[in-house]
């Protein structure tokens, strides 16, 4: 009941901001982007790209847009239902209720998007058609999975954001998660850095023509290497691992991102894959970060994983008192 | 137009992206079987991640203190918010529902915490607004 | 003459003046000026690594066996002149303790577990690590445990909460960056030798350029409930020089886990 009321409250709040700034494509007034002191387009501050929208067109939804009204009503009924109170017993209970928290995405900086999809290309909002070795790989991966048995037999069983090694908000490329999706932006002349507030994750990127490491060597979140077009960012990413297969992804996967500060309050960040070995044809997204504030404190995730401990320990604590049950 | 309207009514379920890795995860460490309600006062928060805990003091039927630790969440937003370490007093007296590890200790992850009066710790309801100090 | 210096007299003052230019003595304002940032400010941006065997022991120390047999020499312990000018001056009981983690080190160095270093181990640890800076933020991102401290340059607040890497308010002082760091849970080591610290740490550091490629790095250490007073620790920090030198991934986590999780494989 009572989280319900925060809930609403603070989506009520977001709503009536959007409907008074009233952000349409086409801006009454023109805003100029701020410049750093070394002349380049200012993206500098905290960042939250929080939102609501599926990475693909839901079914039977056929239009790009929303209407503002669609678009209101559907993020407000996001919003109760995150508030609502979970019914004992059931698996969702069995976790903290993220609304005392602050953590539950109606009280995050939320920019108004009326997108149907984050997949702008496609233009039906979905991921294009897997290649054979595309199919041949998911299949694979699959089966892989299969044999490496249950979840808590292992703690390399469980996914890379439980072990605190990599987070959907990490990627890159960067998408939010249900809460922390908080991200600074510091640029110096030669230099752009964004820290990502889930595992405390620096991305530094240096800006220039600076060659990308050798082809062998291969890291969890690519290579990046970034240069201004206009007042855009663009960062290109390759050298990947086929650990974190994003979206199914091969290693090759080649990752290009484009940050536009297109009002003192947003960035519209759109992202292109270009992975041959997996999709038909390139595909391309985007996400409308909105101005947090910070601070981004300290994610010492992998210290801090006590739950993980917790787990694994449960798991073989549980077993051990079945196998004393049991009459030999 | 229609169409997409109406469809968005069932959409709306399918756009709650909590993603459902973190809820198994969460009922593969505490038993969803072992509900409990705890009182207790606290005697430390520790303000870490990936989830904060509450250590706190539960006064047992026969007289005895018995430690409890109980999960929370990421006290990061929170903290956006203005609490911080000294937002809660040590001492200060408190429920917790939820439930117990499936390892059988005195940990428990807290699916709701109130003072005695019935408002929130932090967040929710008419809780005094984040960064108000409890028996300063 | 009256009015006139002899000119031994001028000669010797000359070359005094030169002297005192080119050599300053340790701890004295430098002479050399660092190029400036727009704002500016010394520009420290760029890849630095510190050369110095206090990762190991920040106390002067003899060659010795390391803890793991079967790596030998690789993993012996190099002797080293140690960064402190003699010892740290630790409380009788802490010094117990400290005797105690090195016993202990193989299972209680938290650098094993690939946790994050703290301060101010993560500025001598042996990989480079990168100063970020603007004027309302200075950056410092670690190679190792991809450790990052956030340098508050404005609007100096308390800690909100501890961490592991403390929460750090700089200025400036002419050419010298001043940090300030408290806020330091208890979790974290200054070394692979066991010499640790209290939730009550305090860390003041003084980086300051001394030439295009170096830094002078001295720093204050101070802890009530394990040190009798305050100590000071002060090595060079020397600029990476390869082209392109950046920072390498090194989320060490995956080479941790069997480690950490092993015994609770099913």
């Amino acid at each position: 009941m009572f989280h319900r009321f925060v809930a609403a409250t603070a989506l009520a709040g977001i709503v009536t901001a959007l409907l008074l700034v009233a952000p349409t494509a086409a801006q009454t007034r023109k805003w100029t982007v701020p410049r750093t002191a070394d002349g380049q387009p200012d993206l500098q501050g905290f960042w939250n790209n929080t939102t609501y929208i599926t990475l693909e067109r839901p079914k039977g939804v056929t239009t790009e847009f929303y209407t503002r009204e669609e678009a209101l009503q559907m993020m407000k009924r996001a919003a109760d239902e995150e508030a609502e109170q979970t019914e004992p017993g059931t698996i969702a209970d069995v976790h903290y209720d993220f609304t005392q928290f602050g953590l539950d995405k109606s009280q995050s900086p939320l920019a108004l998007n009326l997108r149907t999809s984050l997949i702008v290309d496609p233009p039906d909002g979905k991921l294009p058609p897997l290649t054979d070795e595309g199919r041949r790989r998911a299949a694979a991966r699959a089966e892989a999975r299969k044999r490496m048995g249950a979840l808590t037999d292992a703690v390399q069983n469980q996914s890379l954001m439980v072990r605190c090694i990599l987070m959907d908000r990490n990627g890159p490329p960067m998408l939010a998660g249900a809460y922390n999706n908080n991200y600074q932006i510091l640029q110096t002349a030669g230099t752009v850095m964004i820290l990502v507030e889930m595992l405390h994750d620096p991305r530094i990127i240096p800006l220039g023509a600076r060659p990308q490491l050798p082809q062998q060597v291969r890291q969890l979140e690519g290579s990046s290497r970034g240069r201004w077009e206009g007042d855009t960012l663009v960062i290109e990413t390759a050298n990947f691992t086929d650990k974190t297969a994003f979206q199914g992804s091969s290693e090759n996967m080649r990752l290009t991102e484009r940050f536009t500060r297109t009002s003192e309050d947003t960035i519209t960040y759109r992202f292109t894959v270009d992975d041959p070995a997996t999709w038909t044809r390139p595909w391309s997204a985007e996400v409308l970060w909105k101005k947090a504030i910070g601070p981004l404190f300290e994610h010492a995730c992998h210290e801090g994983n006590r739950g993980l401990y917790n787990t694994l320990a449960g798991a073989r604590a549980e077993e051990k008192r079945a196998a004393e049950k049991t009459p030999k | 137009m229609r169409t997409t309207f109406a469809v968005i009514a069932g959409v709306g379920l399918l756009l709650t992206t909590v993603p459902m890795q973190a809820h198994h995860a969460f009922s593969a460490e505490f038993d969803i079987s072992k509900q409990l309600k705890l009182q207790g006062t606290l005697t430390k928060w520790e303000m870490i991640n990936p989830h904060s805990w509450f250590h706190i003091d539960v006064k047992t039927p026969d007289g005895k203190v018995e430690p409890w630790l109980i999960e929370g969440g990421s006290p990061n937003q929170l903290i956006r918010l203005g609490v911080t370490k000294k937002t809660l007093a040590v001492g200060v007296e408190f429920l917790v529902e939820g439930y117990q590890a499936r390892d059988g200790t005195n940990k428990a992850v807290g699916r709701n915490f109130v003072f005695a009066d019935g408002r929130s710790l932090f967040l929710g309801g008419s809780a005094p607004a984040a960064g108000a100090t409890e028996g300063k | 003459m009256p009015g006139q210096l002899r000119p031994a007299l001028v000669a010797t003052i000359g070359l005094v003046t030169v002297l005192a230019v080119v050599s300053p003595a340790a701890g004295q304002a430098r002479g050399y000026r660092a190029p400036r940032t727009a704002d500016g400010k010394p520009n420290f941006n760029g890849v630095w690594q510190a050369i110095t065997e206090a990762y190991w022991d920040v106390e002067a120390h003899a060659a010795a066996a390391g803890a793991v047999l079967e790596l030998g020499a690789s993993n012996a312990v190099p002797g080293g002149l140690g960064i402190i000018e003699g010892a740290i001056p630790y409380k009788p009981d802490a010094l117990a303790k400290k005797k105690e983690n090195y016993e202990n080190r193989l299972t209680l160095d938290p650098e094993i577990k690939c946790y994050l270093p703290g301060v101010p181990r993560a500025t001598y640890m042996p990989y480079p690590f990168q100063f970020i800076q603007t004027p309302t933020y200075i950056m410092m991102v670690h190679t190792y445990a991809r450790a990052v401290r956030t340098i508050y340059m404005t609007d100096h607040k308390d800690a909100p909460a501890d961490s592991w890497m403390g929460w750090s308010n700089g200025h400036w002082e002419g050419e010298t960056l001043v940090v300030d760091t408290t806020g330091f849970l208890d979790t974290t080591w200054f070394d692979r030798a066991g010499n640790f610290h209290s939730d009550a740490l305090h860390v003041v550091e003084r980086f300051t350029a001394t030439s295009p490629d170096h830094l002078l790095y001295e720093a204050t250490i101070e802890d009530p409930n394990v040190f009798t007073r305050p100590w000071k620790i002060s090595m060079p920090i020397y600029r990476r020089l390869e082209k392109n030198a950046q920072l390498m991934e090194f989320n060490c986590i995956p080479f941790v886990e069997d480690l950490i999780y092993g015994h609770l494989r099913k």
